[in-house]
């Protein structure tokens, strides 16, 4: 660059060292109150001496999720937003093509009261609904577990199982296939009618689509998240409330086209 | 993403590889074969961040679906916002919360609070006439711990803590839902009413004094939030230790 280029550069600087003493200048001043702005240290995987999560390079792990010490996640498999897969003392085997939703904790214990704890095992095409927690327990294929629900020591989940929202299963209680379970403790409910039985496992499928977009979002890189927005300012959509209040009228938007994985599953089945 | 990972490989110890070799054969000699099956089938990528510096983003933009908060609502740094998401004037969504909108919208309205740790999410469709989408309206007080999918929360409620609203549920004007219950679906709770329980079911009417509170409660907890909004400064500092981070590996910035 020119000599007026490279001026203005320095200029810049000078005033961005100037603001930085500023800076510094105020955090004394804030005394022992001064808040430190530090790097994120949070370890999305984290292992444990020895114990490593092992994560499939399809599956989509949420940034904020910890999938700590001995976990194993299988293809396709999603880990969303804020979950907690602690495999510390024992191990958690996440099988291909669940998902775990948002704020759900996944836990094994190495021992409870009534002797040794099995592993948690989740099997293919599960659903783990939001905040679920899951202690030391077994859910088989395709099955359901509902939002909020509590899994203790030793439940058994089995294929096509559902776990109401909100229900607290008991230790060592054997959901049995096709059944629905709720409540406190949980106790039968109703059967599984076949076409629920089908959308458990479209579900899961859809969820599977949609961890990709996530993933996608997730794993970019500074430039290009800078980038886009950039762009999205440029070409972003009026408020009609603001352009009332203006008296303007604007032509209609149009419709946000949708990713083909998140569209409608029934019509994209068609 | 490959400067990522270059970042995160130096930064790791190199023990990782042999640690990987340990944990096969500890798992074959504990005769778990499902497990050592299991780990043959994952093949986990090489490229895979176990650490990324910048944290989790807060606003997630999805396909052309940008997040929007408004200029004085106070969204803590660990709320995840993803999709078709708008937290209107005065709100705020506090600390650990997950706010989804990527099959349907989420409104947070007017003073109303999304507490700690609450899941908000929309289905792609409800089972009653009510539209998918999660709108939570004006001076609403959503509790801690407490999950909502596609549901509609008209103006002036209380949502206890720890509740799980499912889908197509309703809560009417100037009704409270007590701590811990669970709405199932398209469930309707009428206006000015007290419901608890899980499923809920109707305890009792409100008196007009604990009427007019609810709002108050909403306006109350905007003014905490309000003291929470003020400690973070509009631009962060921490561009100063991702240069001095960068620095420490030799990566030039």
């Amino acid at each position: 660059m020119g000599t007026l280029g490279r001026a203005i550069y320095t200029v810049g600087f000078w005033i961005r060292e100037t603001g930085q003493a500023l800076d510094r200048l105020g955090c004394r001043l804030q005394g022992n109150y001064y808040f430190h702005e530090q790097l994120s240290r949070h370890r999305t995987l984290m292992n444990i001496v020895d114990k490593a999560p092992v994560v499939d390079k399809d599956a989509f792990v949420a940034p904020s999720a910890s999938i700590i010490g001995h976990v194993q996640v299988g293809r396709g498999s999603s880990i969303w937003y804020g979950c907690v897969l602690r495999g510390d003392v024992n191990s958690v085997i996440v099988g291909s093509g669940t998902n775990i939703q948002d704020n759900s904790l996944v836990h094994v214990a190495k021992s409870n009261l009534n002797g040794k704890v099995l592993p948690t095992t989740i099997g293919n095409n599960v659903t783990v609904g939001h905040s679920a927690v899951l202690h030391g327990c077994t859910v088989e294929d395709e099955a359901f577990v509902g939002t909020g629900a509590t899994l203790l020591d030793g439940v058994v989940v089995e294929k096509h199982g559902m776990v109401a929202a909100g229900s607290l299963v008991r230790q060592n209680t054997r959901i049995p296939s096709g059944e629905v379970w709720g409540g406190n403790p949980a106790k039968f409910l109703r059967k599984l009618t076949d076409e629920e039985i089908s959308v458990i496992s479209q579900s899961a499928t859809n969820y599977s689509n949609l961890a990709r977009v996530h993933a996608a979002e997730n794993s970019k890189p500074f430039d290009e998240i800078e980038f886009k927005k950039v762009i999205s300012k440029k070409f972003a959509q009026r408020d009609e409330e603001y352009d009332s209040m203006l008296g303007v009228v604007r032509e209609t938007p149009p419709e946000f086209p949708l990713p083909d994985d998140i569209k409608d599953p029934k019509v994209s089945q068609k | 993403m490959a400067a990522l990972s270059r970042i995160t490989r130096k930064a790791m110890t190199t023990t990782i590889s042999p640690v990987h070799v340990i944990q096969r054969a500890l798992s074959t000699s504990a005769a778990a074969t499902t497990a050592t099956e299991g780990a043959k089938t994952i093949t986990p990528s090489a490229d895979r961040v176990k650490w990324d510096y910048r944290g989790q983003r807060k606003i997630i933009p999805l396909g052309q679906w940008l997040p929007k908060v408004a200029v004085d609502a106070y969204v803590a740094p660990n709320v995840v916002l993803a999709g078709q998401v708008t937290v209107w004037d005065g709100a705020s969504v506090w600390a650990g919360s997950v706010l989804r909108g990527d099959l349907n919208k989420i409104t947070v309205g007017f003073c109303s609070n999304v507490q700690e740790r609450c899941v908000i999410h929309a289905a792609w469709s409800s089972p009653t006439g009510l539209p998918a989408e999660t709108s939570i309206e004006r001076f609403v007080t959503v509790g801690a711990y407490s999950l909502l999918r596609s549901c509609t929360i008209e103006p002036e409620c209380i949502i206890g803590q720890h509740s799980i609203l499912m889908e197509g549920s309703l809560v009417e004007t100037h009704s409270i839902l007590e701590a811990g219950s669970v709405v199932p679906p398209g469930r309707r709770i009428p206006n000015g009413e007290l419901w608890a329980g899980n499923p809920a079911r109707f305890v009792r009417t409100l008196t007009h004094e604990e009427t007019t509170e609810i709002p108050k409660l909403a306006v109350a907890i905007n003014d905490l939030s309000k003291s929470h909004f003020s400690e973070f400064l509009p631009y962060s500092t921490v561009y100063l230790e991702v240069e001095k981070f960068k620095k420490n590996l030799g990566i030039s910035i």
